[in-house]
């Protein structure tokens, strides 16, 4: 009975993941240095799709608009989960009704999602701007998905709120794991609910911090849906992430090739940026 | 505490449930427009429906062919959700159970496979899948799906078979159990928690997911519900009449499981990420 024999339990798992993981990447890998177009043979071009997105503004534009939206997404989802969390932890009355609350949207699909949030946008009557009207705030009615300058953010807003719920749930988790005794002493101490907040509570969340940054964070970048559905990357290019360039290269022009470019592109990014990230922000927890 | 001290909590409270209400308006809205008929949503876009209009279900279940594609999704989802628990399960075994550089690595190349995004293997699988056949099929489908969520169920299950004491293990060790008898008989029974809180997120992912079955499949028969929806409302014109109806009978089923299901929902983010 040799030692490794009881890896054999792990080979359905790593033939699938081989066949249906591993390999397509390599083949990825492989396409992105040719100039296949889906039928045919593919010739190799060399380095010529890698130059084509790191020269053209196109792509480097789509590079902006990713990195950017995932920031927007993650400072916001992650101040709001915290003060959700903060407020619950102190209201365990209502916590458990709460939590499951603000975790609804995230049962929902991105499509649904998309559609929903590009009704309530809509300039033609659509809930958001007939709110502002009723509340005597028409001031406030906009093309919130047809401006560029606040097609990213209302995207980023609907993407919040699917996601909330989840960053509130692991910071209250973090809370569950601060001892007691330590709230109770600082509250003796006379320290306010705020000091309470900046000095004990916040450091002690760390770990919680890292989780849901690294998790918001690689859940941002891969976003598709919310953008195709709500404004095909438009208006002028403001929405365009790097997936939408992907599936428009894939599908919209058969460049094969070019999209395995872009998709290797989008891996190297992710997983560099997940990898700083929890360098550093475990580095982080260590200190505190 | 205090009268006053109480009283804020209260108060409090009240404002932080209302808060919270707030943010599920919008899916009050669209259940809301869904009754609602064409006119009427201009008139009034805000307000109550007069009455519980019907029509637009009616136009949309007959346009989208929804029971067609609820099994279908259902179909996928349970394929899925087996195949990812069983192979997950089996392959968490020696993970759990070795601490060897051979475990470790494989730990890190399930962790690789959770932060990569699908769209980088979403060129090659169809490629792959276009040779060998298995473009618009089921089996195609339910296996890179599979693929898909392995990481995440080969995840869950190590954390949670490292868990279960070894002492139980070795106790059927010396009655002569081989490694797999003593998965099949000892471990396995005890997945019970793990596999249903893993059942929940994959059915999650897998019933909303909209590239892959996307891409992947152009027969119409096998569209799923994700699919259907966005047929059906299109890409061009916001008619909410067709919108807010196809909206809801495509969040429905998972809508009831959460309502069934929170608490082992919540509890399982929560548990994942407190490893």
């Amino acid at each position: 009975m040799g030692k490794y024999r009881i890896y054999l339990f792990t080979l359905p798992a790593v033939l699938v993941l081989g066949i249906f993981f591993v390999y397509p990447i390599l083949l990825s890998l492989r396409l992105s240095f040719t100039d296949f177009t889906g039928v045919g043979i593919p010739k190799d071009v060399g380095w010529k799709n890698y130059e084509r997105i790191f020269t053209r503004s196109r792509y480097l534009d789509a590079l902006q608009v990713t990195l950017l939206f995932t920031l927007l997404v993650v400072t916001l989802q992650t101040a709001i989960g915290l003060c959700f969390a903060a407020l619950l932890h102190r209201l365990p009355a209502i916590r458990h009704f709460c939590r499951a609350a603000l975790f609804m949207p995230a049962m929902m699909s991105f499509v649904i999602v998309g559609y929903v949030w590009q009704f309530i946008y809509s300039p033609f009557n659509g809930g958001l701007n007939a709110a502002f009207g009723r509340l005597g705030l028409a001031a406030f009615q906009h093309n919130w998905i047809g401006d560029p300058n606040t097609a990213l953010l209302a995207l980023g807003f609907a993407h919040v709120w699917m996601f909330v719920g989840y960053t509130t749930a692991i910071f209250l988790a973090g809370y569950a794991a601060i001892p007691q005794d330590l709230d109770e002493a600082a509250r003796l101490e006379g320290t306010s609910g705020w000091q309470r907040f900046r000095h004990i509570e916040v450091p002690l969340l760390a770990p919680s911090f890292t989780i849901n940054i690294v998790l918001s964070t690689i859940g941002t970048l891969k976003t598709f849906e919310l953008p195709f559905i709500m404004t095909r990357g438009g208006p002028d290019g403001a929405t365009r992430t790097l997936s939408l360039h992907i599936i428009d290269s894939l599908f919209g022009k058969y460049k094969f090739g070019f999209a395995s470019a872009l998709s290797i592109v989008m891996l190297i990014l992710v997983v560099l940026i997940a990898y700083i990230q929890n360098r550093v922000l475990r580095a982080r927890e260590a200190r505190l | 505490m205090s009268l006053r001290g109480r009283a804020t909590k209260i108060l409090l409270s009240m404002a932080v449930v209302a808060l919270v209400l707030l943010m599920l308006l919008p899916v009050a809205y669209m259940v809301m427009m869904s009754f609602k008929t064409g006119p009427e949503i201009v008139r009034d876009p805000l307000g109550l429906p007069e009455g519980l209009f019907l029509g637009n279900y009616a136009n949309a279940l007959s346009k989208m062919s929804y029971a067609r594609s609820v099994i279908n999704s259902i179909g996928i989802t349970l394929s899925v959700t087996v195949l990812v628990s069983f192979i997950g399960a089996l392959a968490a075994y020696p993970l759990a159970r070795r601490t060897s550089g051979l475990s470790r690595a494989l730990v890190l190349l399930t962790a690789l496979g959770l932060s990569t995004p699908a769209f980088v293997t979403i060129t090659p699988i169809y490629v792959i899948f276009r040779e060998i056949g298995l473009l618009d099929t089921y089996v195609g489908l339910v296996l890179a799906f599979t693929a898909l969520n392995l990481p995440l169920a080969v995840f869950f299950y190590t954390s949670f078979i490292g868990s279960i004491p070894v002492e139980l293990d070795e106790a059927a060790r010396l009655d002569n159990c081989g490694d797999f008898k003593i998965f099949w008989h000892i471990i396995r029974p005890l997945l019970g928690p793990a596999t249903a809180t893993l059942s929940l997120f994959v059915m999650l992912m897998v019933w909303n997911d909209f590239t892959y079955p996307l891409l992947l499949i152009t027969d119409e028969d096998k569209f799923t519900v994700m699919i259907s929806v966005y047929r059906f409302v299109g890409n061009h014109t916001l008619s909410p009449e067709d919108l807010f109806p196809a909206a809801v009978l495509g969040s429905l089923p998972l809508l009831v499981l959460f309502i069934l299901f929170q608490r082992r929902i919540v509890a399982g983010v929560t548990a994942g990420a407190v490893k």
